[in-house]
């Protein structure tokens, strides 16, 4: 059997799609805190001048985006997930949020993507803190095809935007329709009636592979992949939401104030009240050595504990 | 091992060297086991970690990683961390065959140090956190008037951190000369060398200009690091930053300063070259 090919980094095709607009537009700039990617290699040696690297000084980075894009630069911030959100968390309230600045920070390895590093690189809250901030809006694409959109919305429309890549390779989930559904801000990847699953990023697969053994057991779930959970659709969500049954959410991040939180919020503020099941990472939640799949496993928020919990809010326990 | 039971083992130069090698040796095989693992980060501050630990400079005591009045000591450059690991085990805090288990399920040993490793005094892996953490230690040290000191070793390029200055600052300004920074100037961070993407410059005067003593050496040579380590103490109420010139993957003709390496991985043809100059069987 031949190896599938890997699928495209969500990275080299963010950066990719930002090199070939900045060869056009001088003033966008791309500001990297030391962290590395196969494309930007591409794009430092052709446009040297749209390079800086800021150190592995996060929050110079921050505070360095704000004077560019106060004065009138296209300003894209890159570094790995936890050091571009909880490093320089004041710095983006104060000079980014509070000023509204079109700034598109983003970050790789969101959630559990540097699974061996553990703790220190670990962001199971980072859905949570950047949604708090004021003006901002929070994407998770899926797979490259969506990463790829995003990073032309956020060229063609900047705005105060962070976008939360994967480390690793995603299977592709959209096909060319992602395009046709962003305005949406979610996708409905798998149409159901009793279960609805919403994830986002890398735990949609997880949801695909419950739901293709949920169907084998006559349980009726759909799929859908929240990629905006801010401004979170809530009018489209609930709307949709309303049509199952149940709702269950998965997510690689705590519980409180994650996106199972914000799907929770539209769904009370649309007043469509159903029975709903959040899986999440705990509080003292154990650290272990292993790649993702063990810490999905461990956290119980892998292919089987979807499953599980989808087979208890359909009665089927 | 050859070391007395309390207090600190001191090695001769040769030795030394031979502790290094040694080291080298240990911290290939167990990254390579996994294919995990910051080879060129450990290679450069190896020579400065095996002064530390077996050169007479800290106090430790064998089997005994809690032992109230050893010196601290935090590799600040968490990704690097694990150049400790194949230390500790020769001292005796865990089983050798942690080693083996580095970074496995069920293992002691991570990708990156955890304070519930013996021997690891904090929890490192997002840079620039060290010296404050130090700056703790060696505050809570003169509190408590104990006298152990605490050892800090720093990336160059985490010292673009803001975060490093502002507890520089702190600590001279407490006169904390119980405090030792070592800053592993291998010159090169992920993207490129420091010199080009964004100037250290001068690191010993920078150190200096914020009330430390700083001095600069070979971070490979014995020789120089002794000496370096002998002002410990003699500091006039100043922290003490040795600035320790190095070549990141030192040991591997094909990694030394080369940034590429940083994440990467060798491939067979390339371990096998490795292994032959790291004097390791086939
Ligand atoms: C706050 C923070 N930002 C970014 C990183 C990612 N990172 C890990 S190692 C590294 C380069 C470190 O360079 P240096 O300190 O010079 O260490 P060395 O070259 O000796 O490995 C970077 C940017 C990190 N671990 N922490």
């Amino acid at each position: 059997m031949d190896a599938q090919p890997l699928p495209k980094l969500m990275r080299d095709a963010v950066i990719d799609t930002i090199c070939d607009a900045a060869r056009k537009d001088k003033d966008i700039l791309f500001i990297s805190a030391d962290l590395g990617a196969a494309a930007l290699d591409g794009l430092r040696a052709d446009l040297p001048d749209q390079f800086i690297h800021a150190g592995i000084s996060e929050q110079n980075m921050v505070d360095l985006a704000s004077g560019l894009a106060l004065s009138g630069k296209k300003v894209f911030l890159y570094a790995m997930a936890p050091f571009i959100t909880a490093r320089c968390y004041e710095q983006v309230k104060c000079v980014i949020a509070s000023m509204n600045l079109p700034v598109t920070m983003i970050a790789v390895g969101v959630g559990l993507g540097y699974d061996h590093a553990t703790l220190t690189h670990f962001t199971p809250e980072d859905i949570a803190c950047m949604r708090a901030l004021n003006g901002i809006e929070v994407l998770t694409p899926g797979d490259a095809e969506a990463a790829k959109e995003i990073a032309k919305v956020a060229i063609a429309d900047p705005d105060f935007r962070y976008i939360r890549l994967d480390r690793q390779g995603q299977a592709p989930l959209y096909d060319g329709g992602f395009k046709a559904v962003y305005d949406q801000g979610f996708g409905h990847i798998v149409e159901g009636q009793q279960v609805a699953i919403v994830a986002c990023g890398a735990l949609v697969q997880k949801a695909l592979r419950a739901q293709e053994t949920l169907t084998k057991k006559g349980v009726d779930a759909g799929v859908i992949d929240l990629f905006r959970v801010k401004p979170i659709n809530g009018e489209g969500l609930s709307k949709v939401l309303g049509g199952y049954d149940t709702v269950l959410t998965v997510e690689e991040q705590l519980l409180e104030g994650g996106m199972g939180s914000a799907v929770a919020e539209a769904l009370i503020d649309h007043n469509v009240l159903k029975s709903m099941k959040r899986l999440g990472m705990r509080d003292g939640f154990e650290v272990v050595n292993g790649d993702r799949d063990t810490l999905h496993d461990l956290y119980g928020i892998d292919t089987p504990h979807i499953i599980n919990a989808v087979l208890e809010l359909a009665g089927k326990a | 091992m050859a070391s007395p039971k309390n207090g600190k083992i001191k090695l001769n130069v040769n030795d030394l060297q031979a502790k290094a090698h040694w080291l080298r040796q240990e911290l290939f095989e167990m990254v390579m086991r996994q294919k995990k693992g910051h080879i060129p980060s450990c290679y450069s501050c190896t020579e400065i970690m095996v002064a530390l630990y077996y050169g007479g400079v800290a106090k430790v005591t064998e089997g005994q990683p809690d032992d109230p009045e050893r010196d601290r000591i935090i590799v600040s450059k968490g990704h690097a961390a694990m150049v400790q690991y194949p230390i500790l085990a020769d001292l005796g805090f865990y089983p050798k065959s942690e080693l083996e288990r580095f970074t496995e399920p069920g293992g002691l040993l991570g990708m990156y140090a955890d304070f519930r490793i013996p021997g690891i005094e904090g929890i490192s892996g997002s840079l620039g956190h060290g010296i404050g953490m130090g700056a703790g230690f060696a505050m809570a040290a003169r509190q408590d008037g104990q006298d152990y000191r605490t050892f800090v070793i720093l990336g160059d390029g985490e010292c673009y951190e803001g975060s490093i200055w502002e507890s520089a600052m702190f600590a001279a300004h407490r006169k904390l000369d119980n405090l030792i920074a070592i800053v592993d100037r291998n010159q090169l961070c992920i993207l490129g060398r420091t010199e080009d993407l964004l100037e250290l410059g001068d690191m010993e005067e920078k150190w200096r200009s914020f009330g430390w003593e700083a001095i600069s050496i070979d971070g490979h040579s014995f020789d120089d690091l002794m000496p370096a380590f002998d002002r410990v103490g003699k500091t006039d109420g100043k922290p003490l930053a040795i600035i320790a010139n190095t070549v990141k993957g030192k040991g591997i003709s094909f990694m030394e300063g080369r940034s590429e390496w940083h994440n990467r991985m060798p491939s067979d043809e390339q371990i096998a070259q490795a292994r032959t100059e790291l004097g390791l069987g086939a």
